[in-house]
């Protein structure tokens, strides 16, 4: 009997006393962001000529599961753990990002990452889809980086030139390549030999008065599509984001991203070769390009409303493209803990004998538990 | 040759015998008044959240870290008021830079007894920030100023400490005279919309009766506006504070239906026109709410 109540002692010590708080400090700030979809389109019976809106069902669409800390007083490591849906069943535990970054101690205040992480190529890949404004991905993120985006393992440096009073920052990475789609899709016939990739951004941000911050930024990134061929590519990418904040909860965010495809293929996404007017086999340097606009605005401390036009040509031909304009509207009842998004989008596909256009509405509800820290500017 | 020798010796010798300009960034714009008169032409002073702006709520922006990367000194209220200032200061790759948390030394208030969670609100779990609102609490501040600055440049410690002296020398006298201009309201209630004025309310002898918030960084809701609306009827409360970065539709619909008055006061320097440096921000928010409870 004794012993038991030692026991409880030491339990009620451990829980409740001095103990308790430095275990808690040690501890990794852990945040939760789950979402929810219900979607619907009218795309589905169009082979069959109906236009009718499927119908809406609710879906799990990503949990994500933040772990940050401090390793030590040079460097913190963030781990963000996925499980993504539809199927709630056989939905698995994926690892989104795992990385060190070392923040001090390094030559010319040098930051080096290691691990997987969302490369920072231009704007909207570095940030985690429950941070956008709207639903969908813009259509030159989805063809060209992939649904996942630019998510790679990889090595990057990162330094802040010397600009003045403005904040202008270089970063380059080596990446292991087999992030981007087209890769992705010849990695199953490669295995997961890595195939290596560079990537670099540099930006700049300026304050142009006390309301209003502008930043530019101008990125590349070349790979191989295909090893047996040795056939690269190149993306060169311009971003900007501007944002306009008259009061606490009034604020106009217009952002946008131009990304320029060059790459040498002798054959299409489909593995068929490019044959030339003899019908010989022929390499073709392929040039194609995508665009996202879009706008955000705050009116109150709890809504917000935006429109997005985007507009992408494919990464193996500019005779496919799709272009697409849609309206989302952001509620927040209680800060960014609880959210709902409602979006409407229209996206017209055209492809060598076909059109499509095809409408989207979908309602997001999304939740946040946990210390997750601020997506910077 | 001579004359160049002298030249010379003195172009060397110059930057030993000028006095060094240590370079502070404040989190608000109230520490960077303090710092500055601490300081004068020692210090070149700068902050990063606007008067009028919630300090709780800081966009983590490149510009604040341009602001840090070249700073010896970054002085923050502490207890997690600033939950966006680690990331500033990562961004700002400074390894040199002295980051002064200014709280060590406070008593403070509303600590939560137990482990909060956010079913709380947004509660601080070191308890209440908002210490500088209470002026006797400039005389730590000056204290861990004058220490944090003589570390950087210890041979203007005498100078550092002569002139805070000087400056608490004035807040004392200041002290006096508030606290004469409140005393005839010790024991009157107030509504605030958030909990920034209990070190203000704790030594004016205010007593804050209730918040707009529900919970500390919560919307108001229509049953607790109601609740409240009967408290203050009952309580004959004549003021409700809301700081200039919260909406006052609320509170102004709660004044509409009782005997009440809101008052935008400024918790932080800049925040109100009137409010130019720390002495005029508490001049103004103590008048104004002598003239609204007399």
């Amino acid at each position: 009997m004794l012993r038991i109540l030692l026991c409880l002692a030491v339990c009620a010590l451990l829980a409740g006393g001095p103990g308790a708080a430095a275990q808690t400090t040690l501890n990794p700030d852990i945040s939760a962001i789950t979402r929810f979809l219900v979607e619907t389109d009218d795309g589905e019976k169009l082979d069959q000529g109906k236009r009718e809106f499927s119908k809406p069902d609710l879906q799990f669409q990503e949990m994500e599961l933040g772990l940050q800390a401090y390793l030590n007083p040079y460097a913190r490591g963030d781990i963000f753990l996925s499980v993504q849906g539809p199927d709630v069943e056989s939905a698995k535990l994926g690892l989104e990002e795992a990385y060190v970054t070392v923040l001090r101690g390094l030559p010319l205040d040098l930051n080096l990452r290691a691990g997987k992480y969302r490369v920072e190529f231009g704007k909207l890949n570095m940030t985690h889809p429950h941070g956008w404004a709207f639903i969908t991905q813009p259509l030159v993120e989805q063809r060209f980086l992939g649904e996942d985006g630019l998510n790679d393992l990889g090595l990057s440096v990162s330094a802040l030139l010397p600009t003045g009073d403005v904040y202008t920052r270089l970063t380059v990475d080596v990446l292991r390549g087999l992030s981007v789609p087209p890769a992705a899709g010849i990695e199953d016939t490669t295995g997961t030999k890595p195939l290596y990739a560079f990537s670099g951004r540099l930006s700049s941000f300026f304050t142009l008065d006390d309301f209003r911050d502008l930043e530019v930024g101008l990125s590349c990134y070349t790979g191989i599509q295909d090893p047996y061929n040795h056939e690269r590519f190149w993306y060169a990418n311009l971003d900007f984001k501007y944002k306009y904040r008259p009061g606490t909860y009034t604020s106009l965010v217009v952002q946008g991203e131009f990304l320029l495809n060059r790459r040498s293929a002798s054959q299409n996404r489909q593995f068929v070769p490019f044959l030339n007017a003899a019908g010989n086999p022929e390499v073709k340097t392929i040039t194609s390009s995508g665009l996202y606009l879009f706008a955000d605005y705050q009116f109150m401390k709890i809504f917000s409303v935006g429109a997005r036009y985007d507009w992408a040509e494919d990464p193996y031909g500019a005779d496919d493209r799709a272009s697409a304009i849609g309206v989302f509207l952001g509620y927040y009842p209680v800060e960014e803990t609880l959210a709902l998004r409602l979006q409407y989008q229209n996206t017209n596909t055209v492809s060598p004998g076909t059109t499509q256009s095809v409408n989207y509405i979908g309602l997001q509800l999304m939740f946040s538990l946990g210390p997750h820290k601020a997506h910077p500017f | 040759m001579k004359r160049i020798f002298g030249i010379l010796s003195f172009v060397l010798l110059f930057p030993a015998l000028s006095p060094a300009t240590v370079r502070v960034v404040t989190s608000l714009p109230d520490l960077a008044d303090i710092a500055q008169q601490i300081g004068r032409d020692r210090v070149k002073v700068d902050f990063i959240v606007q008067g009028d702006q919630n300090p709780h709520y800081v966009e983590v922006k490149p510009s604040y870290m341009m602001k840090l990367k070249t700073a010896d000194i970054f002085f923050i209220i502490g207890m997690e008021l600033e939950i966006w200032a680690p990331q500033l200061v990562d961004g700002s790759r400074n390894s040199s830079l002295l980051v002064v948390d200014l709280s060590r030394d406070i008593r403070k208030l509303e600590v939560p007894a137990r482990v909060m969670d956010a079913s709380a609100g947004d509660v601080h779990r070191y308890g209440n920030p908002h210490y500088w609102l209470d002026p006797r609490n400039i005389h730590i501040i000056a204290d861990e100023m004058v220490e944090a600055l003589a570390r950087v440049s210890p041979g203007d410690e005498q100078f550092f400490r002569a002139n805070a002296d000087a400056y608490i020398k004035v807040i004392d006298g200041k002290i006096a005279e508030w606290e004469k201009l409140m005393k005839p309201f010790a024991g009157k209630k107030i509504v605030t919309f958030h909990q920034s004025w209990s070190y203000l309310a704790a030594w004016t002898g205010l007593e804050v009766a209730g918040q707009v918030e529900p919970k500390p960084g919560i919307p108001p809701s229509p049953t607790h506006t109601t609740e409240l609306l009967t408290l203050m009827r009952q309580a004959k409360i004549k003021a409700i504070v809301v700081e200039p970065f919260y909406d006052a539709s609320a509170p102004e619909q709660i004044a509409r239906s009782s005997d009440a008055k809101v008052l935008r006061l400024s918790t932080s320097v800049g925040g109100v026109r009137e409010a130019k440096d720390y002495i005029t921000l508490m001049d103004y928010n103590l008048q104004s709410l002598a003239a609204a409870l007399r």
